[in-house]
């Protein structure tokens, strides 16, 4: 568990409204990891199980809830004690950025996912994930006010 | 690009599973698998096994429910009932009544406004011959002429004889097979109908399949019974046996 869990819990806080949804999903992750019955080739490959499998559990949370459209800005004030402000204000950007979007922008600079391996992931044509990748740069340079970028 | 990246990174590496997270989580898992192992228990095997058991359940209900359906509603016996309305009955291995028809205009009336299906086949009689409207056709010299297609007509006859209402009518009962239903229904006629029919063809040739169509089942009768009496009286030959000589060797008479 300690080696994917914060990675789980990463993408849990990208789309997820609050720590209860959180701990469902973050359960319900390990629940398919215990019950999977296919072999990992590699670390490499597990970790990028689990990225998918969070993924998905997140989309399917919040449209069995209904709750697809929302920002999940609250979640920061549960993490907000952690954070100086230059990194709240980053985090608030990503988190306002559309569902699909703060997907990319995650795997890509956090978990240094290339395009090509977020395409895997996400089971999307590589294309598409470039023009979310550039959609996404361009408007958390708008947010930052430039001086991020 | 850089300083976004790192920027991003800076703000997502403070995020961690919590401790508690993990441990609620580990125990989540523990329950999980406790719940497992008892149904494992249950239904040793593997973990599907609970799942193949109410499916091959449910399986052998559908099949229960469809071959029972099946098997209720084929018929194994027919009765033709013909006085001058002509239907018959299909009949299930239960002596139930599955299926009604009519095969001339009355026939199909009668049908249509008794309800003859889902009683016993000596049920839906009584409740034909007790109709009102069914009465009208036996009105004056006309009786019932049942013709029976069964496995064992001999107690399907019988049922049928010691029947009160075919009794109070002074109906006749004969047997049939399914040769001469075939080739009754060819000619668009109950089998009851056409066994009669047969049978006047044996004393008259002048009469054919069609011109017997036309006639009720009393004007049929009426002829035979007078070709008998006839032949009787005359050349000796083929008489005083009622259903006898229909072609088909088959249809013994017995009222």
């Amino acid at each position: 568990m300690e080696d994917y869990a914060d990675m789980v819990r990463r993408i849990c806080l990208v789309h997820l409204k609050n720590r209860h949804d959180t701990e469902d999903v973050f359960q319900n992750v390990y629940m398919k990891y215990l019950l999977y019955e296919g072999s990992f080739e590699s670390r490499e490959h597990e970790k990028a199980w689990f990225a998918r499998v969070t993924i998905n559990a997140c989309t399917d949370w919040l449209r069995s809830l209904s709750r697809r459209k929302w920002v999940p800005l609250s979640v920061l004030n549960e993490e907000s004690r952690s954070l100086d402000e230059e990194s709240a204000e980053i985090l608030e950007s990503v988190l306002k950025l559309p569902e699909k979007y703060r997907n990319v922008i995650y795997l890509h600079y956090f978990e240094g996912y290339s395009a090509v391996e977020i395409a895997g992931i996400l089971g999307r044509k590589e294309n598409t994930i470039y023009t979310w990748l550039s959609r996404a740069k361009e408007m958390l340079r708008k947010r930052l006010g430039g001086e991020q970028a | 690009m850089s300083t976004m990246r790192d920027g991003i990174r800076q703000s997502m590496r403070e995020i961690r599973a919590s401790e508690e997270l993990k441990q609620n989580t580990l125990r989540y898992l523990q329950e999980q698998r406790e719940k497992q192992d008892r149904k494992q228990k249950l239904f040793p095997g593997n973990r599907h096994a609970g799942f193949r058991y109410v499916l091959a359940v449910f399986c052998l209900f559908f099949l229960m429910g469809t071959g029972g359906f099946f098997v209720y509603n084929r018929p194994v016996s027919y009765i033709s009932i013909d006085v001058n309305p002509s239907i018959e009955l299909g009949i299930n291995c239960f002596g139930r009544v599955v299926s009604a028809q009519g095969y001339n205009a009355d026939g199909r009336d009668i049908v249509q406004h008794v309800r003859l299906k889902n009683i016993s086949y000596i049920q839906a009689i009584d409740r034909l011959l007790g109709d009102a409207h069914y009465s009208r056709f036996l009105e004056g010299n006309a009786k019932p002429v049942f013709t029976v297609i069964s496995g064992d007509p001999d107690t399907m006859m019988e049922a049928i004889n010691a029947d009160n209402s075919f009794q109070a009518y002074g109906g006749v009962v004969y047997s049939s097979d399914m040769t001469c239903m075939k080739e009754a229904h060819q000619h668009e006629m109950s089998f009851g109908k056409y066994r009669a029919c047969l049978e006047l063809l044996q004393y008259d040739e002048s009469i054919t399949v069609e011109s017997c169509h036309a006639m009720t089942m009393g004007e049929i009768q009426s002829r035979i019974e007078t070709c008998r009496e006839h032949n009787g009286n005359g050349e000796g030959s083929g008489g005083g046996n009622h259903g006898g000589g229909s072609g088909h060797g088959h249809h013994g008479g017995m009222h």
